[in-house]
């Protein structure tokens, strides 16, 4: 059992007067375990400062704000990676597989890809498990980083520490495709249009011409595939 | 070795080439293909239904894979159709099939939110007072009211827990209740025939509160006015099925391929057939593709048009050449031979009411409600006689409420339809012209605004004198300025004078060539004659939705009627538009509105109110005189629009909430003291004026609506007419509204309705959401509660589309914290009759109805408008105002009677249109099906309503459409009116009784019920009207026919007795914004459409990327390239529209595919998704409905008068839009708004 996994879901979790509670002890736990380097971890601390010290109200609001009702920063893995493509469900079949393989069966009402819950699977596995598990879907993770970065959330401190402990960097690729998505924030739309800007309708003979819209469709479909299987290909690959 | 041992016998070695060398087998690892197998695999498949607003009606496959939903493909085992006919499926288009990512949808509403201002002072409150003490102190106290009415719309949400946010929800009804009456707590929600329970929990929920039940037909307007004025009937429309029994369709202002995608195949199929396609429509639409013959006519202008259609059947085949066809079915079926009064006005002779049995010294020999019999004469012995069928036959005697062509006496009877050959005179007779109005945008075509025609006409001696009468069919044909012969002014020899309604006189207006009007109604009429009315015309929002729509509809009602096409396979009218057919209907009604228990329910008329309470009526800029007849018989006709509409409320035409000035339970107590019935009571003090109706001053804050729940709706958004009206005034939150109020503009004000300067802002006390996903509505609302969505519950689908009804079923259990309608509003009960004993017991409350349709009330005001305030005649209730009865409410055990089938549906029975019968048997049937309820208490011993599918079995076991048994008693009791045999169209299914779980098992064939006036067989598809034709059965109007004229003396002032062509009205929002507020960029002012999409179903899938990703991404209007190069906009540029009510931004798609003058904007697209800020307001882009402000008209007010009594979703105001004009201008600046916390942030984030 690896506490710091289930410390992180505790802080990414809905803030309620019982987490406030656990403060302290979140703290103490990263430290002790020392999962991540020590700058990363040190960076927590606003994080659980805050959780600490600001009006529980203010801090709900923040949260419902920022992950319920902001898309683009969903704490659903798969939000960003398969979005609206129904290989969605597939996806979430596949992972609550994973759960049960290890004796786990899910409680909350919630879905597979929800980070806590995933967070606190992770806290039920060695550590070596844990942190290749946890570099599966890395590049969701550091996108979201980034995107709570942009928004100066400290929110984003938890997801730096947890680039930290995986066990590979995204590859490049994946990350650049999260990082082309559209991110919805409001203080972001200039971005968003550019993301819904169409491309220019030609007709013509040529077999990569045709229809643009439909061309965008694959290619984001395409994307979300080839993002979703990393571990399956690479063991094909082998 | 033998060589039998040595080779393989039963094998071949898998290697190698085949085929001639052309394949080679190879040895590669296929576990790949795997993936592709499980892709499909799945572990149950469940059936469930797209409960949108969307008239489809789709069965569809939901697959599920270890408990979660992976993907949906339509179904397939729709009942077989008969030889002959093409079947129903496949249904389903790519909107449904794009479905299955809602569910796990980053925009998913997940838990209930609060505004944490209001939990904050909830929870403070809560800690030492009681709950309805802790709302009454947070409400009471303007500073902790305002800290989150203020909020609306700023976001600022946090999760609630459900039993906290029931708690909130409950104090607060229970408090309204107390403090100003349960008729200040209203609900809204749209379309129950796309799932009729979650519908259901709501509105009983309210109805046993006493709260209100707000329409949703009219205030969308989709509801054709012009059906219950000429039917009597809500809506009825043939199935799709029956397009394909046609042999010439008129698309007119609908759009079949792409609004009605699954069962436009009937419509490709019927052209394989030989059916000729005409398609009426200003743009070239997806449906023009696919006419043979494509009109154009300038948008708006359509009654013009469906006008020179009339004149040139009129000519051809009624006066050139009689077609025996015609003549019988106008003679039998529509009110043409009916007489009418011509009487004097300002000299001039015009068309007064229907001749009535009671203008006869002698009655006719009618004793039973004579002056509700119209009158005709007999060709054969010219005998004046009531021909049975009328309303007043309906009513008071049973046995004569039919169409058989005899007297009310029995004697036979064949109606003269034209006094041409019996006439004493031909006179001149007056019609108001309208089209000669000069409008800015609309051309016009010059003439006298009164034209007189010669009608021939008889001399009658009647009990006040001797009177003129002419026929319904002359006075008919002179409107359509049809030359009988007489001489005269005003009548056309040719198709070519420019004489109101020619081809050419329609010309000039609507841009279409006279050639073409003339082939179009002449081959219409053609095939109608040699078909016997299997002439068709598809009509639909693009008609209806202008304030002059009943022109639109009934200029091509009369086509129909002229053409003998209602009623016939193959032929009628086909309305599409909102959804209406909610076919288990009377099953249903008892469960929805709590008749089980009380009676009436409170139910409004949805424009009405929101015109009265977002105070638009603050802005009106429509004159009455703008649109009164220039012939207006004497009568009170000044006054504002809200003016009409209390009149209307106070004589019992229009339904009223909230009701009076005063809680309707202190109401209730004051008369017990008074020791007077309350009847009695309510009329004494109305009369003196010590009590008022909330509708003569609806800005006073105790006629404030105080708590108002959406569930299955976008109020806010896809149906806020005047949506910055209801920012401002009714939620309280920031608003686009640019123009000022009548106040401050020095405007006219209402004469009776009371002005207060300071116009209220943020009337709700709490705004409460239901939905799947943050929508507009919910934005701004206090408390937004998650809902299951359509793969999550149990309910009941059907549609006017097919004959079907077929279930939602719950393939995977409600995600998160989201709950079935059902369970959130039983969880609801559950908490007010735990938070109600604080304040309220077992009440008794004083409800207001008006005087109802199919009742026997409906005959209430005969011959004349009489107002009881103006002491012009007694206040009587059900007669001269309102009916007023009591209604026990049991607060404490709300809930209990909530969760069980009440005791009425024994003592009283059950009953729909004006026919009733006992149900002891069906509520006996349910006793054993659901169980019934055995705690002790009220309602022990009745059966349980305790889940979804329990309210299912009600719903089915009551409606005589899912429930042979009870079909055949409901034609019973109405073979008793007319004194006909009805009973076999449903005695073969008489032991059929559908349940639940067969609809699960495979969609059912609803059976033939006397409720609709089509039938389910193997012989004919469903048609409207064709019960009325085929049995009989008179339509549900005053003359018991079609009715081609509307004589009530409303109708009469505002210039439609007869369809006449009305140009839209003037709006007057663009004068004052013209180079106002200039950015530098062009401006033009364009015409405001707003039709359906192909993305998206209303605002339901506009915020899916995939349907967006197919059209362009965010708000788009079209508009013609001339227009644009006029203003200099390309296409993709961003652009403004406003005027005076608000504005909107989209980017401009730039098409020939528009006509100069008109914008069109899709319906609805969300304030969520892609907006950028607005120049004018400096506020997020509005939505469509931003621009947009209702405006009422008198005509649809009408009540107490037979088919014009109110109804709910029945007849009233409807809320129109499309006579609105923009100004459009490209933008300078697009400014995405990109600062965090503003006020306008939340609303589009």
């Amino acid at each position: 059992m690896t506490n710091t996994f289930k410390a992180l879901s505790a802080l990414l979790a809905y803030p309620t007067a019982e987490i406030r509670e656990a403060a302290e002890d979140i703290r103490a736990i990263i430290h002790d375990e020392r999962l991540a380097p020590i700058w990363a971890l040190n960076r927590l601390d606003r994080l659980i400062d805050e959780l600490e010290s600001l009006d529980l109200y203010e801090l709900q609001e923040r949260y419902v704000f920022l992950f319920d009702r902001t898309r683009s920063l969903s704490l659903h893995l798969f939000e960003h990676v398969h979005g609206e493509s129904r290989d969605r469900g597939q996806a979430m079949v596949d992972l609550r597989a994973l759960y049960e393989r290890a004796g786990l069966e899910i409680a909350a009402n919630e879905l597979p890809d929800y980070i806590p819950l995933f967070l606190e699977f992770l806290s039920t596995r060695p550590i070596g498990e844990a942190r290749a598990l946890l570099a599966e879907p890395i590049a969701v993770i550091v996108a979201l980083k980034e995107r709570l970065m942009r928004r100066k959330s400290p929110y984003a401190t938890v997801f730096i520490a947890l680039e930290q402990i995986a066990e590979n960097a995204p590859r490049p690729k994946d990350l650049e495709e999260l990082r082309r998505a559209p991110d919805d924030d409001p203080r972001d739309l200039a971005a968003l249009d550019e993301a819904w800007e169409e491309a220019a309708v030609t007709f013509g003979p040529s077999s990569e011409d045709g229809c643009p819209a439909t061309r965008e469709v694959l290619a984001r479909m395409h994307r979300g595939e080839a993002m979703m299987q990393p571990s399956r290909r690479q063991e094909d690959a082998r | 070795m033998s060589h039998i041992l040595n080779r393989l016998t039963f094998f071949k070695n898998r290697a190698g080439s085949f085929s001639g060398g052309h394949g080679v087998v190879t040895r590669e690892d296929r576990s790949w293909e795997d993936a592709y197998r499980k892709r499909w695999q799945h572990d149950k498949i469940v059936r469930s239904t797209h409960g949108v607003n969307c008239t489809g009606s789709c069965s569809w496959k939901i697959y599920v894979k270890g408990g979660i939903v992976t993907w949906e493909t339509q179904q397939t085992d729709y009942p077989r159709t008969r030889p002959d006919l093409p079947n129903h499926e496949p249904r389903g288009c790519s909107r449904g099939a794009s479905y299955s990512w809602y569910l796990y949808s980053g925009n998913r509403l997940k838990f209930p939110l609060i505004r944490s201002q209001l939990l904050k002072a909830w929870r403070a409150a809560r800690a030492t007072l009681t709950p309805v003490a802790a709302w009454a102190s947070i409400v009471e106290n303007p500073e902790t009211r305002a800290a989150y009415v203020k909020k609306r719309g700023l976001g600022g949400f946090v999760r609630a827990n459900w039993n906290e946010a029931n708690e909130i929800i409950a104090a607060a009804n229970a408090y309204t209740a107390k403090k100003y009456g349960p008729d200040r707590v209203i609900g809204f929600s749209p379309i129950p025939a796309m799932s009729m329970i979650s519908y259901a929990a709501g509105s009983r929920y309210l109805s046993l509160l006493g709260g209100v039940c707000m329409s949703f037909y009219d205030w969308y307007c989709d509801l054709p006015p012009s059906s219950p004025q000429t039917w009597g009937e809500q809506t009825d429309v043939p199935e799709s099925a029956d397009w394909y029994n046609s042999g010439f369709l008129i698309l007119w202002g609908s759009n079949v391929p792409q609004t009605r995608t699954p069962d436009a195949h009937f419509y490709t199929e019927v052209r394989y057939k030989g059916a000729k396609s005409v398609v009426v429509s200003p743009d070239y639409s997806e449906a023009s593709k696919f006419a043979d013959i494509w009109l154009s006519p300038k948008q708006g202008t359509d009654s013009a048009l469906a006008l020179a259609l009339g004149h040139v059947v009129l000519k051809e085949f009624y006066i050139d050449r009689q077609v025996p066809y015609f003549q019988d079915y106008a003679r039998r079926y529509t009110d043409m031979p009916m007489l009418v009064r011509l009487e004097k006005k300002d000299g001039r002779l015009v068309p007064g009411r229907f001749v009535r049995a009671s203008d006869f010294d002698d009655a006719l020999g009618e004793t039973n409600n004579a002056e509700w019999k119209t009158v005709v004469i007999d060709e054969a012995t010219g005998r004046v006689a009531a021909p049975r069928g009328s309303i007043g036959f309906r009513w008071g005697e049973q046995g004569k409420w039919n169409l058989e062509e005899k007297a009310g006496d029995g004697a036979p009877l064949r109606p003269r339809l034209s006094l041409i050959d019996a006439r004493d005179e031909a006179v001149d007779v007056a019609f108001p012209y309208f089209g000669g109005r000069a409008h800015e945008y609309f051309e016009h075509v010059e003439h006298p605004e009164i034209l007189e025609r010669r009608v021939p006409a008889r001399r009658m001696a009647l009990k006040d004198g001797e009177t003129l009468v002419a026929t319904v069919f002359d006075l008919f044909l002179a409107n359509y300025g049809v030359d009988r012969g007489l001489g005269g002014a005003n009548v056309a020899k040719s198709y070519d004078d420019n004489v109101p309604y020619t081809p050419a006189w329609q010309e000039k207006i609507t841009g279409v060539a006279r050639e073409q009007a003339i082939m179009v109604a002449r081959e219409f009429a053609r095939n109608a004659e040699v078909t016997n009315g299997k002439s068709m015309v598809i009509l639909g929002a693009g008609l209806n939705h202008w304030y002059h729509m009943d022109m639109n509809y009934r200029g091509i009602i009369n086509l129909l009627a002229m053409c003998g096409c209602v009623g016939q396979s193959g032929g009628g009218w086909s309305h599409y538009v909102g959804q209406e057919k909610l076919r288990p209907q009377t099953g249903w009604l008892p469960l929805a509105f709590a008749l089980d228990w009380a009676r009436p329910p409170r139910q409004m008329n949805s424009t009405s109110f929101f015109y009265a309470h977002t105070d638009q009526w603050r802005y009106e800029t429509l004159d009455v005189k703008e649109i009164l007849s220039p012939l207006a018989p004497q009568g009170r006709w000044s006054g504002a629009l809200i003016d009409f509409n209390a009149r209307a409320e106070r004589m019992g035409w229009l339904p009223s909430a909230p009701q009076l000035e005063r809680n309707p339970l202190e109401v209730a107590r004051e008369a017990r003291k008074a020791d007077l019935d309350a009847k009695d009571y309510v009329v004494r003090e109305l009369k003196s004026g010590a009590l008022r109706l909330s509708c003569d001053d609806p800005d006073n804050p105790i006629n404030w609506p105080r708590n108002l729940f959406v569930w299955r709706s976008n109020l806010l958004g896809a149906s806020g007419k005047g949506h910055e009206y209801f920012l401002k005034h009714l939620v309280g939150a920031s608003h686009g509204v640019q123009g000022k109020d009548l106040g401050e503009t020095g405007g006219q004000k209402p004469e009776e309705v009371v002005w207060r300067d300071e116009a209220p802002e943020g009337k709700l006390d709490l705004l409460v959401t239901l939905d799947f996903r943050m929508s507009t509505t919910c934005v701004y609302s206090d408390i937004v509660l998650p809902t299951a969505t359509w793969y999550e519950k149990h309910d009941l689908n059907t549609s006017d589309m097919h004959p079907f009804i077929h279930p939602l079923t719950a393939a995977v259990d409600p995600l998160w914290e989201s709950r079935t309608d059902w369970a959130i509003f039983k969880g609801i009960a559950e908490a007010f009759s735990r938070v109600a004993p604080e304040v309220l017991g077992v009440e008794e409350d004083v409800v207001l109805t008006p005087i109802l349709h199919d009742t026997p009330g409906e005959i209430a005001q005969a011959t004349d408008v009489r107002d009881w305030k103006r002491g012009e005649i007694e206040p009587a209730p059900g007669r001269t105002m309102p009916q007023i009865a009591v209604v026990e409410r049991d607060y404490p055990n709300l809930y209990k009677r909530f969760t069980a089938l009440g005791p009425l549906m024994t003592q009283i029975g059950n009953g729909g249109k004006g026919i009733s019968w006992n149900t002891e048997h069906e509520v006996e049937a349910l006793r054993c099906l659901n169980g019934e309820v055995t705690e002790e208490g009220p309602t022990k011993g009745l059966p349980r309503i305790e889940s979804d599918i329990d309210a299912t079995e009600v719903v089915l076991m009551l409606a005589p459409e899912t429930n042979g048994e009870v079909a055949v008693k409901a034609w019973e009791a109405l073979g008793k009116a007319t004194g006909r045999t009805h009973a076999h169209l449903a005695v073969p299914k008489e032991d059929e009784k559908i349940r639940f779980r067969d609809i699960v098992a495979q969609p059912r064939k609803i059976i033939s019920s006397p409720i609709w006036s089509g039938i389910e067989s193997e012989k004919v598809c469903y048609n409207a009207g064709y019960t009325n034709v085929h049995e009989l059965i008179p339509w549900r109007t005053l003359t018991g026919r079609q009715q081609l004229y509307q004589d009530h003396l409303w109708m009469r002032a505002f210039g439609e007795g007869f369809c006449v062509y009305r140009p839209p009205i003037d709006t007057k929002t663009i004068k004052p914004m013209l180079a106002e507020r200039s950015n530098g960029e062009k401006e033009i002012v364009l015409n405001f459409i707003t039709p359906h999409q192909k993305w998206g179903i209303h605002s339901t899938y506009t915020d899916n990327l995939l349907m967006l990703t197919l059209s362009r991404g965010g708000p788009i209007v079209w508009i013609n390239e001339d227009d644009a190069r006029k203003a200099g906009i390309e296409d993709n540029d961003w652009i403004e529209a406003y005027n005076l009510n608000g504005a909107l931004t989209a980017r401009a798609v730039v098409s020939q595919r528009v006509k100069p003058g008109m914008m069109l904007m899709y319906h609805a697209q969300e304030k969520v998704v892609n907006v950028p800020g607005s120049e004018i307001t400096g506020q997020r882009g509005g939505i469509h409905n931003s621009v947009t402000r209702a405006v009422l008209k008198p005509t649809h007010m009408i009540g107490g008068y037979a088919q014009l009594s109110y109804g709910f979703n029945y007849y009233g105001t409807v809320g129109s839009n499309r006579d609105e004009f923009v100004v459009v201008r490209k933008m300078k600046n697009v400014d995405w708004m990109d600062e965090p916390a503003k006020p306008h942030m939340e609303a589009a984030e």
